[in-house]
């Protein structure tokens, strides 16, 4: 790989993310390592929540960054690059998820609903000391599994937003729908994870 | 601010996507309404366990895999691992083989028509019991009682063919000799008209 300075040539990392995928398109070899330096917690994190599979998610996110190696010549100078990006991401991951419907490899929801129902783990309340009883590990295998038991299109904003912490404008423009659609989505996609996750909410007095 | 309005705005409420007022009024309506405000612990709680999950790091040795793979498919970029659902070859395959038989199937009908005409040249209209063992060689002038029936044809007879093949001048001879003579004949030729 090129060093990130050569002699003459001033420094790609105090690049901004659109003037580094602009030096990307000219053929910098410096600059798409620095790109993919940037944003491959990102782009791994947004992959793996939405399949909720984190060894296909390192391979889906790989492909994510091939994908604007080969289309570089595409990228619109002044446009938002994270936005391009996480447009890509979030067509891959789609195609993944009704590559994975189509093959019905996909995570069962009766699977969630017995995970629930047979341990023991319930929300983290210090108040009412019940964090000792609670596995981490497994409160988060649920919480993943159940945000991927979200139909697609309602989870893809809700992780683009609650995970990723996208605005609304931003999210609309990455999936080309509406404002108002993803408000609207991502409204229904959190009263599903609620509902999902209600066994996990239990208070005491309410069980 | 009946229930419903504060529920609809939960969202909002979470997302600071609402007006100072409207905050205002929510709060004043959970301060009375435990209903609401239990509900939108749960609702805020889902959205804190969401955000509380770990973030996923890339593996180690991401990005020279990525550099790498980026070249090699930029040199190839058909090479791309298609997202072609596997369904779509054994489409194309099957509107493929529909499509060639609709191309021959006007070539096969004509062809089909002629074989039948030829069958029906060689099918004869006999008597059922023509075929029969107890009549091995049946009249041919026999009526025609039933449909066509296709018969061998061993049963007629070819002696008079298989000597005019031999000799196409001697059965006229044969029955020249049997007939009177013609007074208009004369010596050993003989017209033979088909």
């Amino acid at each position: 790989m090129a060093p990130d300075r050569e002699p003459g040539l001033p420094s790609v990392v105090s690049l901004s993310d659109e003037d580094l995928m602009a030096r990307v398109a000219e053929d910098d070899e410096r600059a798409f390592p620095e790109l993919v330096r940037r944003f491959q917690g990102r782009v791994t994190n947004l992959v793996s929540r939405i399949l909720n599979d984190r060894e296909c998610a390192d391979d889906l996110a790989q492909e994510v960054f091939v994908r604007v190696f080969v289309h570089r010549r595409n990228y619109r100078r002044g446009s938002k690059f994270s936005t391009w990006l996480f447009t890509i991401a979030a067509n891959l991951a789609k195609n993944e998820i009704r590559r994975r419907v189509r093959k019905r490899n996909w995570f069962s929801l009766d699977a969630l609903q017995e995970l629930v129902n047979d341990s023991a783990i319930q929300l983290a309340d210090p108040t009412e000391g019940r964090e000792s009883r609670m596995e981490r590990e497994q409160l988060r295998d649920t919480v993943g599994r159940a945000i991927a038991a979200v139909p697609e299109k309602y989870r893809l904003s809700l992780v683009l937003r609650d995970i990723e912490g996208l605005s609304y404008e931003e999210i609309a423009q990455v999936l080309g729908i509406p404002g108002g659609t993803v408000r609207s989505r991502i409204n229904r996609a959190r009263g599903m994870l609620k509902r999902k996750l209600q066994p996990l909410l239990r208070r005491e007095g309410t069980s | 601010m009946n229930c419903g309005r504060v529920r609809s705005l939960f969202g909002a409420y979470w997302d600071d996507e609402i007006t100072q007022a409207e905050r205002e009024w929510m709060d004043a309506h959970f301060a009375s309404c435990t209903a609401c405000r239990e509900r939108y612990d749960e609702y805020a709680r889902t959205l804190e366990l969401v955000g509380s999950l770990p973030r996923e790091e890339a593996s180690a040795g991401f990005v020279e895999r990525v550099v790498a793979r980026a070249h090699r498919a930029a040199e190839a970029p058909d090479r791309l691992p298609s997202a072609q659902p596997g369904w779509v070859p054994v489409a194309a395959g099957a509107a493929l083989a529909v499509l060639a038989f609709a191309a021959v199937l006007p070539w096969l009908k004509p062809s089909d028509r002629g074989r039948i005409a030829t069958r029906a040249a060689t099918t004869v209209s006999v008597p059922t019991a023509a075929l029969e063992p107890a009549s091995p060689v049946p009249s041919r002038r026999a009526p025609a009682k039933s449909g066509a029936t296709q018969i061998s044809d061993e049963i007629f007879d070819h002696t008079e063919d298989v000597e005019f093949i031999l000799d196409p001048v001697a059965p006229h001879r044969a029955r020249a000799r049997q007939a009177p003579p013609a007074a208009a004949v004369q010596g050993e030729r003989a017209v033979i008209t088909f």
